[in-house]
């Protein structure tokens, strides 16, 4: 069900083609008598409508940066933006700041991670509603009000009559959270993007939200760009992943596929080293060794070199490119091969797990630490 | 409610030693109002009777949302919180009668592991500071020989080199800083370590290594935990035996393995329904279920079965005039030691009752204070 659901999706996005496409986005922080730091290095993705594209990685990979450039959220001093931003074939960068604000709202929506300082403390919903409605379709306030009560319903904030006049603060975590979906809805946008938009929740309410913004996608056919950390979201709701780290993408492939076989050894990792409801007791997890702040610089070697579970020499020479296969992307030397992905942890995904698994994983001790010396 | 606490604890198993003894405990915030008088207008209900053993050298897992009151069922355990009713039993001892210099050296035994490893350390003590303290105030640090010796001991243990000794915590990245707390909390010898979402604040990849020491050092020192968080697949990654939280009391009590193939009360399906599985297979099949609305507030909790204003298997009868107390029940693959409080659990089991749609109640975020206080209320929601 879910499944047809999805093809049918896709086929309907590559009809279209892509809404919006991101080329080679690059940001850097200047600050005087600092080093320029690079938080988004190149970053390429297309968004067709009606798909889910997931930007996923920790603390500190560029995705929420990439978000904010794209929106035109960044501020202008001490920030430099190179590359395209490109929306029905129009490059959002080269929009001047009136010319964006026209777009912000009205083509792109965002949700933010956290509703309650996303959210005017001192101003009702309902305002907080009508009034995008009245910015950019033109209506009157009392025009706008059965539209946002609507609004309301239909993300699920239950008596949306009485809604519209509470503050922020009288409503729960989870339906502030809504209610920042139906502003972010209420112009009707083509691209939704959502930056963290469960990380606050509590688990059933995250279910709660998660269904809701699969629904709309499915409804309306809006491209859904999500931002998180969390894989389990990824696997229930993304048809696209984009794995980033340090700033630049290591990993691209449809969900099903990029879990089945993940192939960059970040992605790989990351899969092993968290715990599973579903999984065997009494397994010990594998752990990513050291930080996210422990990288090399991307110009000279692989950022994620110095943490991966099988670097080879050329990998702290030189920088890997993203190579394209058919749905795929990779960027790595040494990828992940079949045969260490069956010795994979015993899951009921992979029937074929008799190998050890510590035979791929020299450095299994979480102790042998190696960021004391380099982080700050 | 002395009665019903002696009942339920009675039907426990008495396996095994037990080093925390939970009986009864009550944790009442007053609401106060008033400029002069200190009027307390209502109380919230944050732990409203529970009962739990924890064993020696187990991991006790407490999960729950947040406004359960997990935390302050862990914060009552070290009698940081007293409770306002019900006793905690510590090794035979009850916490709560011990004061001043004997609660002080008690201590020793109980330390905690908390989840913001940056808030919890003091940034202007030094490593070497901040791990000599507990061990001077408990008189561990006799000579200078013996304390250095330790400390070397202690940082190894958790994994970080000898030179982290004169360093500060901003010199630290947050999985280390988790490290340094950890070895804080070992550094006087505890017997019981309350660990308050130790991994929550952490990234994903760094979140394992914190994990796994937490085994490695149980295993090497022979320490009980009693592990707080809310991430489910953490919690029964990490403990034994497993206690589920719904707004101040204990709604499911079991190994954790046994609590995933067979979860009895429809919170903890529910609650496990919710948690995202990082596989896609697996994701496109499951069947969730999905509650609607959100947590009642503890300050006035629903009468009878706190969960039924959101139970899809709610009954007409007892789930909204009777409280349902953690009982063991008799079914197939369930062991004695599984509890739960549910009514009809043995019928939901069997598929005799079938969920049924709720519909979401609006949960009054404004209780108390009326509307001339507008702020009030909402402090108090977050202030849990």
């Amino acid at each position: 069900m879910t499944e047809t659901i999805e093809n049918i999706q896709t086929r309907r996005g590559e009809d279209a083609g892509p809404l919006l496409s991101v080329r080679d986005l690059k940001v850097t922080f200047q600050r005087s008598g600092e080093q320029p730091f690079v938080a988004v290095d190149g970053v390429s993705f297309d968004v067709r409508p009606g798909q889910t594209v997931g930007l996923v990685g920790e603390s500190g990979c560029g995705k929420s940066v990439t978000s904010l450039a794209i929106m035109g959220l960044l501020p202008e001093r001490g920030v430099k933006i190179e590359g395209e931003v490109l929306y029905n074939g129009q490059d959002l960068l080269k929009l001047s700041r009136n010319q964006m604000r026209d777009r912000r709202g009205a083509d792109l929506g965002m949700i933010f991670q956290d509703p309650l300082s996303s959210l005017n403390p001192v101003v009702p919903i309902g305002i907080q509603v009508t009034e995008v409605l009245e910015r950019h379709r033109g209506l009157s306030r009392k025009a706008a009000t059965p539209i946002a009560r609507e609004m309301l319903e239909k993300v699920g904030i239950p008596d949306p009559n009485r809604r519209l006049t509470d503050y922020p603060h009288q409503l729960s975590g989870g339906m502030r959270q809504r209610a920042l979906i139906a502003i972010a809805l209420a112009a009707q946008p083509r691209v939704l993007i959502a930056d963290e938009p469960t990380t606050a929740l509590d688990v059933t309410i995250q279910a709660q939200i998660l269904a809701l913004l699969k629904e709309l996608v499915e409804d309306t056919g809006t491209a859904l760009i999500m931002i998180t950390h969390d894989l389990g979201v990824v696997a229930g709701l993304v048809d696209r992943v984009n794995v980033l780290y340090a700033g630049k993408i290591v990993e691209r492939g449809n969900r099903h596929e990029l879990f089945a076989e993940p192939r960059h050894p970040y992605t790989w990792g990351l899969l092993n080293s968290i715990p599973r409801l579903d999984g065997t007791r009494g397994q010990k997890l594998t752990p990513i060794p050291g930080s996210v702040s422990d990288n090399l610089p991307w110009a000279s070697a692989c950022a994620f070199a110095p943490r991966c579970s099988q670097p080879i020499e050329v990998c702290r020479e030189q920088q890997p490119e993203l190579v394209e296969e058919g749905t795929r992307a990779l960027r790595c030397f040494n990828p992940i091969d079949d045969e260490v992905r069956s010795g994979r942890t015993p899951d009921a995904q992979a029937p074929t797990s008799t190998q050890p698994r510590d035979a791929a994983y020299p450095t299994d001790d979480p102790k042998g630490d190696p960021t004391m010396e380099e982080s700050r | 409610m002395t009665a019903t606490a002696e009942t339920t604890s009675a039907a426990a198993p008495k396996d095994g030693d037990v080093l925390v003894d939970v009986r009864g405990v009550k944790v009442h915030f007053p609401i106060k109002k008033g400029v002069i008088f200190d009027r307390t207008i209502g109380y919230v209900y944050a732990v409203d009777g529970v009962d739990l053993q924890i064993r020696r050298g187990e991991t006790y897992g407490l999960v729950g949302e947040s406004g359960c009151g997990k935390s302050t069922l862990g914060r009552a355990i070290l009698n940081l919180e007293p409770p306002t009713e019900g006793t905690v039993e510590f090794d035979g001892v009850d916490i709560a009668s011990l004061s001043g210099e004997t609660l002080r050296r008690k201590r020793q035994d109980i330390q905690m592991v908390f989840q913001d490893p940056m808030g919890s350390l003091d940034p202007r003590q030094s490593v070497e500071s901040l791990l000599l303290e507990g061990m001077k105030a408990h008189g561990l640090a006799k000579n200078e020989k013996e304390a250095n010796a330790r400390l070397r001991e202690l940082l190894k243990a958790v994994g970080l080199p000898a030179a982290a000794l004169k360093k500060y915590p901003h010199e630290f990245s947050g999985g280390q800083r988790q490290r340094i707390g950890i070895a804080r909390a070992l550094s006087v010898n505890p017997k019981l370590i309350v660990a308050d979402e130790p991994v929550s604040a952490l990234d994903v990849s760094v979140q394992a290594q914190v994990i796994n020491l937490l085994e490695e050092l149980q295993d090497e020192y022979g320490l009980t935990y009693l592990v707080v968080a809310h991430d489910l697949a953490v919690v029964r990654h990490i403990s034994d035996r497993i206690g589920v939280m719904y707004l101040g009391a204990l709604v499911e009590e079991a190994d954790a393995e046994e609590l995933y193939e067979h979860p009895l009360h429809p919170y903890t399906r529910a609650l496990m329904s919710a948690v995202p599985v990082p596989d896609p297979v697996v994701e496109d099949r499951r069947e969730r279920i999905l509650l609607t609305g959100d947590l009642p507030s503890p300050a006035n909790p629903p009468k009878g079965c706190r969960f039924h204003t959101r139970c899809p298997w709610r009954q007409e009868t007892r789930c909204d005039t009777e409280r349902p107390e953690l009982r063991s029940v008799q079914l197939e693959g369930v062991s004695p030691g599984h509890r739960v409080a549910c009514h009809w659990a043995e019928q939901i089991a069997s598929g005799e009752l079938k969920p049924h749609e709720v519909k979401a109640q609006i949960t009054e975020q404004s209780d108390l204070g009326g509307d001339e206080d507008l702020m009030g209320p909402a402090s108090i929601q977050e202030a849990l």
